[in-house]
C-alpha cells in the first residue's frame, strides 16, 4: 500500500461515514407502515405501530415468502431463493431501509405515517 | 492533502452538530379502560416528557381504580363499592376526583334527557350475562325488572357525600376515557407541553402540531376495520367516535352494541357509528353516545344547533351524513 | 505463445468461479450485512489485468458471469443482471484507476471492491424502481475498504508469484 492508497481508504471511511449520519438523521420516530411491493406493484401494507407481533405469507416469484412484523420492524423470515440474503437481512426499522428479495421480485420498504394519518378513530 | 482533511472533518462536524436540536417525539403505550391507549409528544425536553407520561400512568390508574365496577381496592371508595357495598341512605365520603365525574355525568342526564344514564348498571349486567355466557337475548321483562335505572336515586351531596336512595348501580362505560383523556390533554397544556397526541382508540385527542400543519385523523370505517371512511384534520380537538367500537355481539345474524337505550333498554339500531368533533374530548364522548341513541336526522339538527361542534353519521344503509360546519376540518 | 496464454486464462476463470463457489458458502461473511461479499475472484481479475491486459480481463469477467449464472443463480434473471453489471462496473473502475492514477494494487483493488457495489445496487434501483435502497451504499462502501485490502494484498503476492512462475516456465 503507497500513500495514494491511504488518502484512498480515509476518503472513502469519511464518505461513508457522514452518509450514513446523514442517513439517520432522516429517520423518525413517527409510526410507521411496512408496505410489501411484487414486481413493482403494491400488495401489502402492513401497519407497523401496534405492539404485536404478526407473520404474514406473500407470494412470492419462487413460491412463498413469510415475512414477520413487530412493532415498528419487520423482516423476511423463510423464502425461496438461491442466497437467501433478504432472510438473512433480518429486521429493518428506519424508513431508508429495505429489504429487496431480487428472486421473489419482493421488496418491502418502511414509511413513516407522517403524511397519512396521525391517528385512527375506531 | 493535509488541508483538504480538515476541511472535509470540519463539514462532516458541521453536518452532524446541526442536526442534534430537533424536536423529539417520545411515545408510550397504556392498558386502561380495556383500550389500548398511546400518547405521543413532541418536545425537546426529554425529561419533562418522560415525567409527563410517568404521571400519566397514575392518572390513568387511578381513574381506573375508582371507576371500577368489579373490582374493590384497599382504601378506596370506588364505583364497585357504590354498587356493591353501600347501604341505602348511607352517607360515603368519596375521592373529589370520582364526586366531580360523577357531577358531570350526571348534569348530562338533564342536557341528554335521559339518554346519557351512568344508573343503567343493573340493566347492563343482565346483558352482560347474557353476552358472557352465549345466552342469546334477554326479554324486555327481565331488563325492567333486573333494578332501578333512576338516576334521581342517587344524591351527591355536599363535601363530596353521597348516598343512594335505591339500589340503582352505576356504570360508567365508555364515557368515562373522553373524561379522563381530556384532564390528560389538560394536563400536558398546563406544564407547557402543548404538541401531544392521545390516541385511545375512540377517543383521540391532539394539540399543537408538531409541525406547522395540523394533524390528520382518519375515522375507521365501522364495516370494514381495516379502512378508513373520512379523514378529518385539526389542530387542539378531540375526536370521539361511538358505535364501531368492536365491543358488540352477535346473536342470529344481528349485531347487539353495548350502548343500551335507557328508554327500550335495547341497543340502538339507527346507525353504524357516529364521531363528533369539539375541543372537549370528555363533552365529545358523552354527545356521541347520545347521538347514538337518536335518530340520525335528529342528531344533525341537535348538532347544528350547538356551537363549536361537529359531527359525522355512518349510516344504516353505509350513506354518510355530515353536519352543518363539518367542511372546516377536510 | 498463444496456446500457453489460452490455457492460463482458462484455468485462472476455472479457479475464480472455484473461488465464488467457495464462498458463496462460507455463510459468515455475508451475514454481517447481506450482499457484502469478499469477492476473492476479483483477484484473478486484478491479476488479469495486471499480468494480461484489460481485454482478457473484461472477456474473463463476462465469461466468469456467464458461468456461474448456468451454475447457480441461473441465466439472463435479475441476479444474472445483477453480478453482470457489478462485474462491469468493477472492471472498468479498476481499468481505469490502474492506468490514470497512482494507486496501488491494492488500491485499485479498493476501488472494484467499491464499485462492484455501487454497480450492484445501480441495478435494483433500474429493477425495482426504487431509490430507496442508496441508503444502503455507505454499509457497503465502507465494508469496501477491508474486503478491497484483503482481496488487493492477495492479488499482489499472487501476482508476485505468477510473474516468477511465467518467467520460469519460459
Amino acid at each position: 500500500m503507497n500513500k495514494n492508497d491511504v488518502r484512498l481508504v480515509i476518503f472513502i471511511f469519511i464518505m461513508a461515514i457522514s452518509l450514513i449520519l446523514v442517513t439517520k438523521i432522516f429517520d423518525s420516530n413517527d409510526p410507521k407502515t411496512a408496505l410489501i411491493y411484487y414486481e413493482n406493484e403494491l400488495i401489502k401494507k402492513i401497519d407497523l405501530s401496534i405492539d404485536k407481533s404478526n407473520e404474514y405469507v406473500i407470494k412470492g416469484f419462487n413460491g412463498d415468502v413469510i415475512v414477520k412484523s413487530k412493532k415498528n420492524m419487520i423482516k423476511v423470515s423463510d423464502e425461496i431463493s438461491p442466497l437467501n440474503i433478504c432472510s438473512k437481512q433480518g429486521w429493518i426499522s428506519s424508513s431508508y431501509e429495505v429489504i429487496v428479495c431480487l428472486p421473489n421480485k419482493i421488496l418491502i420498504k418502511i414509511e413513516s405515517n407522517q403524511n397519512e394519518f396521525d391517528a385512527v378513530v375506531r | 492533502m493535509q488541508r483538504l482533511k480538515y476541511l472535509i472533518l470540519f463539514l462532516f462536524i458541521i453536518i452532524t452538530c446541526g442536526c442534534t436540536n430537533q424536536i423529539k417525539v417520545i411515545s408510550k403505550d397504556y392498558f386502561y379502560f380495556d383500550t389500548y391507549i398511546n400518547i405521543k409528544i413532541y418536545s425537546n425536553n426529554s425529561k419533562l416528557v418522560t415525567e409527563a407520561l410517568d404521571k400519566t400512568e397514575n392518572i390513568f390508574k387511578e381513574y381506573h381504580q375508582l371507576t371500577d365496577r368489579y373490582n374493590a381496592y384497599e382504601g378506596i371508595n370506588n364505583l364497585y363499592y357504590i354498587n356493591n357495598e353501600l347501604n341505602i341512605k348511607e352517607k360515603i365520603k368519596i375521592d373529589k376526583r370520582l364526586y366531580q365525574l360523577l357531577e358531570t355525568m350526571v348534569d348530562f342526564y338533564d342536557d341528554s334527557q335521559g339518554l346519557v344514564n351512568i344508573a343503567i348498571g343493573n340493566v347492563i349486567d343482565v346483558w352482560k350475562d347474557y353476552k358472557d355466557n352465549n345466552k342469546g337475548v334477554p326479554t324486555y321483562i327481565e331488563l325492567k325488572n333486573s333494578g332501578s335505572t333512576n338516576i334521581n336515586k342517587l344524591i351527591l351531596d355536599k363535601d363530596y357525600y353521597l348516598y343512594k336512595l335505591d339500589n340503582i348501580s352505576l356504570d360508567l362505560g365508555a364515557i368515562v376515557k373522553g373524561y379522563v383523556v381530556e384532564l390528560i390533554g389538560n394536563y400536558y397544556e398546563e406544564i407547557g407541553l402543548n404538541k401531544y397526541l392521545i390516541n385511545a382508540g375512540g377517543n383521540v385527542k391532539v394539540g399543537d402540531h408538531y409541525g406547522d400543519n395540523r394533524y390528520i385523523i382518519g375515522i375507521e370505517n365501522p364495516v370494514d376495520v381495516s379502512n378508513i371512511f373520512e379523514i378529518v384534520k385539526g389542530n387542539n380537538v378531540s375526536i370521539v367516535s361511538s358505535g364501531s367500537y368492536e365491543r358488540f355481539f352477535e346473536y342470529k345474524g344481528k349485531k347487539y352494541h353495548h350502548i343500551i337505550d335507557p328508554y327500550t333498554l335495547f341497543p340502538p339500531d339507527y346507525m353504524k357509528s357516529v364521531s363528533v368533533i369539539h375541543r372537549d374530548s370528555g363533552y365529545a364522548d358523552l354527545l356521541s353516545t347520545m347521538l347514538f341513541l337518536i335518530p340520525v336526522d335528529e342528531g344533525i339538527n341537535y348538532v347544528n344547533h350547538l356551537e363549536e361542534v361537529e359531527a359525522i353519521w355512518y349510516g344504516i344503509d353505509d350513506q354518510i351524513f355530515y353536519s352543518k360546519g363539518f367542511s372546516q376540518y377536510e | 505463445m498463444e496456446l500457453r496464454k489460452t490455457v492460463r486464462l482458462s484455468m485462472l476463470l476455472a479457479l475464480s468461479i472455484v473461488l465464488s463457489l467457495i464462498e458463496s458458502y462460507i455463510p459468515i461473511v455475508g451475514s454481517i450485512i447481506p450482499g457484502v461479499k469478499l469477492g476473492l475472484a476479483n483477484a484473478v481479475i486484478i491479476l488479469v489485468i495486471y499480468f494480461y491486459s484489460f481485454k482478457d480481463a473484461l472477456f474473463l469477467s463476462i465469461t466468469r458471469v456467464l458461468l456461474l449464472g448456468i451454475i447457480r443463480t441461473g441465466l439472463f434473471n435479475i441476479i444474472f443482471f445483477f453480478s453482470l453489471n457489478g462485474a462491469l462496473f468493477s472492471i472498468v473502475t479498476m481499468y481505469i484507476a490502474k492506468r490514470f492514477t497512482k494507486l496501488s494494487i491494492v488500491g485499485v483493488s479498493i476501488i472494484g471492491s467499491l464499485s462492484h457495489s455501487v454497480g450492484q445496487i445501480v441495478i435494483v434501483i433500474i429493477f425495482l424502481n426504487n431509490l430507496n435502497i442508496i441508503f444502503y451504499l455507505p454499509y457497503l462502501l465502507l465494508f469496501s475498504i477491508p474486503t478491497g485490502i484483503i482481496v488487493g494484498l492477495t492479488a499482489k503476492e499472487v501476482l508476485s508469484l505468477y510473474q516468477k512462475l511465467e518467467i520460469k516456465s519460459y
